[in-house]
C-alpha cells in the first residue's frame, strides 16, 4: 500500500509579520510498519534560513526563519509512505496489565522507545484521579492489556462526542472530560491519561487518515486534517501497540504515523513565534491518496 | 529610652569597666539560666555534653558586655536598615512586597566545623555533577541500573531537548546549594539538594551588610570569614566559562512579580552583571543579544533565575512568556553559557537521594562524607512496603517535585496526621503509584539561639549553603542562608510560613587576612556596560511620572491655596479656579469639577485610588516603575520613592492638610530630583530619565500656558499661571507691572534662560537626543532628533508678541509627537510595544 499525502498548512494575518520563527516537524515517521519513500516541503515567503535536526523522539524537526514582512504564510508538505503494517486482532491474547504495568520499572533506558517515558504526567496531560478511575474501569485485576484498552477505546468512542466546535488545543483534559466530547486530540489525550493513571505507558501520536475509505467501508472521523491517536506499550513482546479512540479501530494500515511524543506538545506539526500581529487565521488541509 | 529588659541585670550605680564586665557576665549567666534545650533535640549554643560551645560563649560574653539599651537601640537599626533598603521578598500569590524578618543573632559555626561541612558539600556537588554529565551523556548509570529509569523520567525537570547536548561552558553546575541541618547524632545532614537556580545567595550578602553593622566591633574581633571572596570567585568563574574576554553577562530574572526579584537586582548590582528579562532577549545568528538603545549587543552567559521550562518556548513549555525563543538552539550552538544548564533542576528529584551513596562510590570512588535525610523512594517494592508497614513514622513527600500527589500544600504530608479516610487514600496511592512518593525519616533540626523579649531561645533553623564550580574546584561560600522557624516544630521551616532570616558567621581562631585585589590589569572604563531598551523605558517612564506628579500637586497646591484667599468669591477668582479644576480632569486626577466645593476637588486630585491621575496614582506607578530598576537606582533614591508615596497615601485631616501634604510631596519630588542631578552617572540611563523629565514638563507647561495665558486670560489667570510654573518671583524681578499676558508667554514658553521654560525643555532634549548612539546606519538624521530639532527652531524663532492660543496648541502637538517618536525609537520592544506571538490553533 503506497500513499501520497499533502499537508497545507496556512496562517493568514491581520497586519503584516516581521519575523517569523517556527519548527516543523511535517516528516512522516520511518519505521514501525511504514517506509517513507519521498519527502518535500515548500514554504512561501521563503525562509532566510531552514535547518533540520532529530529531536528526542526521532523525528525530523526543521527550524525555518522568516525575515521578509509578510501577510501570508504558507507550508506545503508532500509525503509517500509505504504502508506494511499488521496489528493484533482486537481479541489476540496479551500479558496481563498489572505484569506490564510492573515490567516498566525495569527500564534501563530513557530513549525514546522506552516505556519509562510515558507512564508520568506530560505539559498537556495531568493525571486526574477521575480519569484514572474511569480507566480502571476497564481493567479490572488480571485483565490482558490488550483487551482493557481495546475496551476502553471503545468506551471512549461510544461516551465521548466528536465536535469540533466544542474544544480548541488549549482545553484543559478535565473540561474534556467532564463535558464528555472533543476531538480526535483531546480523546487521544484522555485515553493517555487513564492508562498512565493505572502505570501503563501510553505515548501520543499525530498522523494522517486516508481520506477515502476502501469500498464499503464508513469515513472515518478526522480524515480532513490532521489526526491523533494513542499508542500503548503492550510488554515486551507484543511492544508498541497503536489505538484510535477516535474510530475505535486498532491502528493498522489506514493510518499514517507522523510523530511520536507525551502528547500533543511534542509532535504539533507547525510550531513558533512571530512579531508583528497577534491576530491570525489557521487554515489546514490534508488530503491522503491511496497510489496503489 | 528607659530600661526596656533585664529587671534586676540594669545598669548598677558603679559602671566602670570591671563593673560592666561583671553586668554583662550576670546577664549572660540568666541567659544561659533561662535557655531550655528542647528535649532530645541537638543545640547549637550548648553542645549534646551540656557544655556551651567556645564559639558561642566568646560572642555571647562580647554581647552581654552590651547594656541592654545598647542592643535594642542596634536591633532596632538593624530593623530600620531592612525596612529602608526595602530588603523584601514576595509570599507566593501575593503582589505587595514584604520586608525580610531578620533574625538579630547570627548562626555561629566553628571554623574547624565548617571545614568538615564545606568538604562534604564539595564532594557533593562534584558528584551530582558528575551524575548530570551522564544523564544527559552517555546515559551509562541508568543502562548499568545504578540510577532506575524512573527515578529519572518522572521529573519534569528532565528535558529532552537538553539530551545529548554538550553544555557549552562545559559544565552543568555553576553554582549550588544544599539545604543542611545538624542531627540528632551531633552531624551535618543533607536535607535536599538545589540545582536548578538556587536563591538565597544574595538575602546571604544583605543580612551579613545589616548584622556586620550592627556588631562592628564584635564581627572584627571574631574573625568572621568574609563573603566577598566567594563573590569574586564565582564572578570570575562565570566570567572564564564564555568564549571571549570580558563577556557580557546577564542575570536573567522572571521579572518584579517574581518573589526572589529584590535579591535578582541585589545579585546583578553586587557582581556587576546586566538585570535581564526574557523579553530583552533576541536570539540571532546561533547567539543570544540584549536589546539596548543603542541596538542589540551579544550576551555570553546568563545567570539564570528563570526554571528551565520557561526557557524556550519554542522548545520547551510553550505557554511561557520568560524565556527567549530558540534559546535551546543557541545552547545547541555553542552560542551562549547558560548558569546553571537547562536540565540540571532534575537532581533535585527527592526519588534519587536514596541512590547517591553508591552513586558516589562508584563515581568518585569514595563514600559520602556527610550523611543525608534517610528516603525510601516507593517505586521499588521493598523501599515501598517498608514505608506502608510503617507509615506514621515517616513524612511523605513527592519524589519528583514540591508537594504530595493528590494532597493540596506544598510540603510533606504526615501520615500520623491525617484522619482516618485521607489515610487511607494516601495508603492507596502509594500502593497503586508507588514510582511518585517518597518516605522520608522524620528528623529533629537542632536549635539555634534567638534573640527574644530581652532573652535568648532556642529555635530550629535550616540552613543553606552555596558552592560554586571554579577552574580550580569548588569554593563554599563561607556563611550562608539560614531560615529560623517560629515554632518550635522543625519541619514547618519554609519561606511562607513565617519564619526569619539569619546571618551564618564562620569563626575562626585565626585572625581573617583582607583579601588583595586579583592579579592582572584592569582597563579602566567610564561607562558601565549598555542599557536594556526596557531598562531605558521604564527610566523615561519613571521621569514622566514624577514630573506629571509634580504639575498635578502644584495644581492642587494652586486650588487648595486659593480658597483661603479671602478674595476667593471674586467673578475671575472662580474662573480660574475652574480652569484649575477642567486641567484635573483632563488629567484624569478627579472625575468631575463642582463649583460650590474646589477644595474636595483637591482632595480627590490628591489621594483619590481609583483615579489614575490622582497625585498618590501616579506616584505608585512612578514606584511600580522604579521597582523594575531596582539595580540601577541608588538604595537613597528608592527611599525617597517608597517612604513619599506611603507618606501620601497617609490621612489627610482638612482642607489645609490637603495643601500641606503638596507641599511636602513637592518637596521630596525635589530631593529625588537633587539625588539624581548629583549621584547618577552621566550615561545613558540617566538621559533617559532626565529625557522622560523634561518632554513631560514641556508638555505640561505648554499645556499651562494654553488654559491661562489663551488669548482673553485675565490678570488671575495669568498671576496663577505664574505660581504654577514657580515663575513669581523671576516676573517680578523683571517687570515692575501686573501680569501682562505677552511677557509671560516670552516666559513661560520662550525664554530658554528660565528653567521651567518650554524653550529650556526642549533645548535639553536636543541635547540629549544628540548625545545617544545613533541606530540607523543611514546616515539620516533620525526622526525623535528631526521633531526636536524643528521644535528648538520653532520655539527660538518665535515672538511672544504673535503667539496666540493656536499657535500654543500647534507647538503641543508636535511636542506629543516628539515624546512618541522618542518610544517608538528607542524602545520599539518596551512594555507598549508588539511582542512575538505564538503562532496557534492546531496545525
Amino acid at each position: 500500500m503506497i500513499y501520497d499525502v499533502r499537508h497545507v498548512t496556512t496562517y493568514t494575518y491581520e497586519s503584516a509579520v516581521s519575523f517569523a520563527r517556527c519548527a516543523l516537524r511535517l516528516e512522516p515517521h520511518d519505521g514501525d510498519g511504514q517506509q517513507l519513500l519521498s519527502h518535500a516541503i515548500e514554504i512561501r515567503p521563503r525562509p532566510a534560513t531552514r535547518t533540520a535536526r532529530r529531536d528526542f523522539f526521532g523525528t525530523r524537526t526543521e527550524s525555518i526563519i522568516i525575515e521578509v514582512p509578510h501577510r501570508h504564510l504558507r507550508i506545503d508538505s508532500r509525503s509517500r509512505v509505504m504502508m506494511s503494517r499488521r496489528a493484533p486482532g482486537r481479541s489476540a491474547p496479551s500479558p496481563v496489565w498489572e505484569d506490564v504495568r510492573d515490567r516498566v520499572l525495569d527500564a534501563t533506558s530513557l530513549g525514546p522507545a522506552s516505556p519509562i517515558g510515558y507512564v508520568f504526567a506530560s505539559a498537556l496531560v495531568p493525571l486526574l484521579a477521575p480519569v484514572t478511575a474511569y480507566a480502571a474501569a476497564s481493567f479490572s485485576p488480571g485483565t490482558g492489556v490488550l483487551a482493557g484498552a481495546v475496551d476502553l477505546m471503545h468506551r471512549i468512542r461510544t461516551e465521548f462526542r466528536y465536535d469540533p466546535k466544542a474544544t480548541v488545543i488549549s482545553t484543559p483534559l478535565n473540561e474534556v472530560f467532564e463535558k464528555r466530547h472533543g476531538v480526535c486530540q483531546d480523546f487521544a489525550h484522555v485515553m493517555i491519561a487513564g492508562l498512565r493513571g493505572l502505570g501503563l505507558p501510553a505515548a501520543y501520536v499525530s498522523g494522517y487518515l486516508r481520506t477515502v475509505p476502501p469500498p464499503g467501508a464508513r469515513r472515518l472521523e478526522g480524515a480532513d486534517a490532521s489526526h491523533a491517536w494513542v499508542s500503548l506499550w503492550c510488554g515486551s513482546e507484543l511492544g508498541w501497540i497503536g489505538f484510535d479512540p477516535t474510530n475505535d479501530l486498532l491502528v493498522e494500515n489506514d493510518h499514517i504515523i507522523l510523530a511520536v511524543g507525551r502528547d500533543f506538545s511534542d509532535v504539533s506539526p507547525v510550531d513558533g513565534i512571530i512579531v508583528g500581529s497577534p491576530r491570525q487565521k489557521l487554515g489546514v488541509a490534508v488530503d491522503v491518496v491511496l497510489v496503489e | 529610652m528607659a530600661e526596656t529588659t533585664g529587671g534586676d541585670l540594669g545598669e548598677g550605680p558603679d559602671d566602670g569597666a570591671a563593673g560592666k564586665a561583671r553586668l554583662g557576665n550576670r546577664r549572660l549567666a540568666q541567659w544561659s539560666r533561662d535557655y531550655v534545650r528542647l528535649p532530645g533535640i541537638p543545640d547549637e549554643f550548648i553542645a549534646a555534653d551540656g557544655a556551651p560551645r567556645p564559639v558561642w560563649t566568646r560572642f555571647l560574653e562580647a554581647f552581654a558586655a552590651l547594656s541592654p539599651v545598647d542592643i535594642e537601640r542596634r536591633f532596632g537599626a538593624a530593623d530600620r536598615h531592612m525596612r529602608e533598603a526595602g530588603v523584601s521578598y514576595r509570599a507566593p500569590g501575593e503582589s505587595a512586597d514584604q520586608q525580610w524578618p531578620l533574625s538579630h543573632l547570627p548562626l555561629l559555626i566553628d571554623e574547624a566545623e565548617w571545614q568538615q561541612l564545606s568538604a562534604g558539600i564539595a564532594q557533593r556537588a562534584q558528584l551530582l555533577e558528575l551524575v548530570l554529565r551522564d544523564l544527559y551523556g552517555e546515559g551509562r548509570l541508568v543502562a548499568d541500573g545504578a540510577i532506575p529509569a524512573a527515578a529519572i523520567a518522572g521529573s519534569s525537570e528532565y528535558l529532552r531537548p537538553v539530551c545529548g547536548l554538550k553544555p557549552p561552558g562545559g559544565r552543568y553546575l555553576n553554582l549550588y546549594a544544599a539545604d543542611v541541618g545538624r542531627g540528632p547524632d551531633g552531624r551535618w545532614w543533607a536535607l535536599g539538594d538545589r540545582t536548578q537556580a538556587p536563591s538565597g545567595t544574595g538575602y546571604a550578602l544583605e543580612n551579613r551588610l545589616v548584622l556586620s553593622r550592627v556588631f562592628a566591633s564584635l564581627y572584627k574581633s571574631m574573625n568572621v570569614e568574609r563573603l566577598a571572596p566567594f563573590f569574586e570567585a564565582f564572578r570570575e568563574a562565570l566570567r572564564a566559562s564564555a568564549d571571549r574576554d570580558e563577556p557580557r553577562i546577564g542575570v536573567l530574572t522572571p521579572g518584579a512579580f517574581s518573589e526572589t526579584y529584590f535579591e535578582h537586582a541585589t545579585l546583578a548590582r553586587y557582581l556587576g552583571f546586566l538585570l535581564v528579562e526574557g523579553d530583552d532577549l533576541a536570539v540571532s545568528d546561533d547567539r543570544v543579544y540584549i536589546r539596548t538603545v543603542a541596538g542589540l549587543k551579544r550576551v555570553d552567559v546568563l545567570l539564570r533565575r528563570v526554571d528551565s521550562n520557561s526557557l524556550d518556548p519554542l522548545e520547551l513549555d510553550a505557554a511561557s512568556r520568560l524565556g527567549v525563543p530558540g534559546l535551546i538552539d543557541v545552547l545547541r550552538k555553542n552560542g551562549v553559557v547558560v548558569a546553571n544548564m537547562p536540565g540540571s533542576g532534575v537532581l533535585e528529584a527527592r526519588a534519587l537521594l536514596g541512590f547517591l551513596p553508591s552513586l558516589s562510590r562508584r563515581l568518585l570512588g569514595e563514600d559520602l562524607k556527610m550523611p543525608h535525610i534517610a528516603t525510601w523512594w516507593c517505586g521499588q517494592k521493598a523501599a515501598r512496603e517498608e514505608v506502608l508497614s510503617r507509615l506514621d513514622e515517616f513524612a511523605i513527600e513527592g519524589a519528583y517535585g514540591r508537594g504530595v500527589p493528590g494532597f493540596d500544600g506544598r510540603g510533606p504530608v504526615l501520615p500520623g496526621e491525617l484522619s482516618a479516610a485521607e489515610r487511607d487514600r494516601l495508603k492507596a496511592a502509594i500502593t497503586d503509584r508507588g514510582i511518585d512518593f517518597v518516605g522520608q525519616e522524620l528528623v529533629r533540626l537542632s536549635t539555634t539561639p534567638v534573640w527574644d523579649n530581652g532573652g535568648i531561645t532556642p529555635r530550629p533553623f535550616v540552613l543553606r549553603v552555596f558552592a560554586a564550580a571554579t577552574e580550580t574546584g569548588w569554593t563554599i561560600m563561607p556563611g550562608g542562608f539560614c531560615r529560623i522557624a517560629e515554632r518550635p516544630d522543625a519541619r514547618a521551616v519554609s519561606m511562607g510560613d513565617g519564619a526569619r532570616a539569619a546571618d551564618v558567621w564562620v569563626v575562626s581562631d585565626k585572625a581573617v587576612t583582607a583579601r588583595t585585589l586579583l592579579p592582572g590589569t584592569v582597563r579602566i572604563k567610564r561607562i558601565a556596560g549598555v542599557l536594556p531598551s526596557r531598562a531605558a523605558d521604564n527610566l523615561f517612564w519613571l521621569g514622566r511620572y514624577l514630573e506629571r506628579a509634580e504639575a498635578t500637586l502644584r495644581l492642587i497646591r494652586a486650588l487648595g491655596a486659593q480658597q483661603r484667599d479671602p478674595g476667593r468669591g471674586a467673578p475671575n477668582l472662580v474662573q480660574t479656579a475652574e480652569r484649575i479644576q477642567r486641567l484635573l480632569v483632563a488629567w484624569g486626577a478627579v472625575s468631575q469639577t463642582s463649583r460650590t466645593q474646589p477644595s474636595r476637588v483637591a482632595a480627590e486630585a490628591l489621594q483619590a485610588e481609583a483615579k489614575f491621575g490622582s497625585a498618590l496614582s501616579l506616584l505608585r506607578t512612578a514606584q511600580r516603575t522604579a521597582s523594575s530598576l531596582r539595580e540601577r537606582l541608588s538604595p537613597d533614591a528608592w527611599q525617597v520613592i517608597t517612604e513619599m508615596t506611603a507618606r501620601l497615601a497617609g490621612e489627610v485631616e482638612d482642607d489645609d492638610g490637603v495643601v500641606s501634604a503638596a507641599e511636602l510631596t513637592l518637596q521630596e519630588l525635589a530631593s529625588f530630583a537633587g539625588l539624581a542631578q548629583e549621584n547618577m552617572n552621566r550615561a545613558a540611563g540617566w538621559r533617559f530619565l532626565e529625557m522622560g523629565r523634561r518632554i513631560e514638563r514641556a508638555i505640561n507647561t505648554m499645556r499651562l500656558a494654553r488654559q491661562f495665558a489663551y488669548d482673553e486670560a485675565t490678570g488671575e489667570d495669568l498671576d496663577i499661571l505664574l505660581t504654577l510654573v514657580d515663575c513669581q518671583i523671576t516676573y517680578r524681578s523683571r517687570y515692575l507691572v501686573g501680569p501682562v499676558l505677552a511677557p509671560i508667554r516670552d516666559l513661560v514658553v520662550l525664554d530658554t534662560y528660565n528653567p521651567r521654560s518650554v524653550a529650556f525643555q526642549v533645548e535639553a532634549l536636543n541635547a540629549h537626543i544628540a548625545s545617544l548612539p545613533a541606530l540607523v546606519e543611514s546616515g539620516l538624521i533620525e526622526r525623535p532628533q528631526r521633531l526636536a530639532v524643528a521644535a528648538q527652531s520653532s520655539l527660538t524663532t518665535s515672538e511672544a508678541g504673535r503667539l496666540d492660543t493656536k499657535t500654543l496648541f500647534s507647538l503641543e502637538q508636535d511636542l506629543l509627537n516628539l515624546a512618541d517618536a522618542i518610544g517608538a525609537h528607542y524602545f520599539p520592544h518596551g512594555p507598549n510595544a508588539s511582542r512575538p506571538e505564538k503562532l496557534t490553533g492546531l496545525a
